[in-house]
């Protein structure tokens, strides 16, 4: 492969790990985006810090893409945010930051970046296992079951030119995840029958191979990584 | 509370607002402990009809099983009523009463029609 490949949410956990496997695979130059310049650790990786959900941020990917003078050939939108209550005490700030960040943003960014996509390219949008249901998380839940109908939207009228798919993961070692309550974390992690925390990594290996040609047959999925929990 | 998705465009913006209306309506039926019923287009659970309602239903189901999860115990239930186009509106009202009076289902999506026969789950 040999292009341009643009990762949101790339300062820490899965999207760290994802621009970080995409640089070191081949040619390939990463576009960082919330990634400081000092967090950059391969010299593929081009940082570019951003609002996402500003009118401003989508462009500013944009214009990045272009000054890299290399074809663009995979998006991963992975930025997003919690903010957990329960429905009844959520409040409108935590329902609305939520959809304008998980969704909104990936939005925008796939609207101002498909024109400039080749032939062969590929998007992968981070969603959650969370989409299937989860308590506490009626706006992330919501933001979510969204970007896997956008995936679905978009796989349909991008294609053939360009592939989408959604990776939804489970309970995966993050910032996130370590957020939780250890005792809670353990609870959660009783449920999964593979009995532990998902790596970033591996979240960034499956991604990996939806960028590639290697998954060119595979358009408009959604494919969880979460231990078999959702069978559990 | 029966509450339809509306017919939107693919701008963001119409987007969050029919988002953020199933939100408020939704919480505000969740505090009286009224069960709930969200009514989408089939085509739209797969993407058919573009982004911008494909978001609205996808994301509507998704937020039902949650809050069909936060109901349990309060004893409120949350449904998704999916129908095919050509359905008559009066057999999706029916069945989104239905749901609405039984107690015992709840986090389900009810398809009316066959279109979605072969294709995605949800």
């Amino acid at each position: 492969m040999n292009g341009v490949v643009v990762v949101t949410g790339a300062a820490r956990g899965i999207g760290r790990a994802i621009a970080e496997k995409m640089a070191a695979t081949g040619p390939l130059t990463v576009i960082g985006v919330d990634l400081a310049p000092e967090l950059a650790l391969a010299e593929q990786i081009t940082p570019v810090q951003v609002d996402l959900t500003s009118q401003e941020g989508p462009a500013a990917v944009h214009q990045a893409v272009e000054a890299s003078g290399v074809p663009l050939i995979g998006l991963v939108n992975n930025a997003g945010i919690t903010r957990d209550s329960r429905l009844v005490n959520m409040s409108d700030e935590s329902f609305r930051s939520v959809l304008e960040v998980n969704l909104g943003a990936a939005y925008r960014l796939c609207t101002e970046l498909a024109p400039l996509m080749s032939d062969g390219a590929s998007i992968v949008n981070i969603a959650s296992r969370a989409y299937l249901g989860n308590f506490g998380q009626y706006n992330y839940s919501m933001s979510k079951g969204g970007l896997v109908g956008m995936t679905r939207a978009l796989a349909l009228s991008l294609a053939p030119a360009i592939r989408v798919n959604a990776v939804a993961p489970g309970l995966i070692a993050s910032e996130m995840s370590m957020a939780i309550p250890e005792e809670t974390r353990d609870r959660m992690v009783s449920a999964i029958p593979l009995e532990r925390m998902g790596t970033p990594d591996e979240v960034a290996n499956l991604v990996w191979f939806l960028l590639t040609p290697l998954s060119g047959y595979i358009t408009g999925e959604v494919i969880v990584v979460g231990g078999g929990r959702s069978l559990s | 509370m029966i509450h339809w998705a509306p017919e939107v465009s693919d701008d963001w913006g119409e987007v969050l607002a029919a988002l953020t209306r199933a939100f408020e309506a939704t919480r505000a039926a969740a505090q009286a402990g009224d069960s709930i019923v969200y009514v989408v287009h089939n085509d739209d659970l797969l993407g058919r009809r573009g982004a911008g309602k494909a978001m609205v239903a996808a994301g509507l189901l998704s937020a039902a099983r949650t809050a069909a999860l936060e109901g349990i115990k309060d004893g409120w239930t949350v449904n998704v009523v999916a129908f095919s186009a050509g359905t008559d509106p009066e057999t999706v009202a029916d069945w989104a009463d239905h749901l609405i009076e039984s107690s015992d289902v709840t986090g389900e999506v009810l398809r009316i029609g066959p279109d979605h026969i072969g294709k995605a789950l949800p």
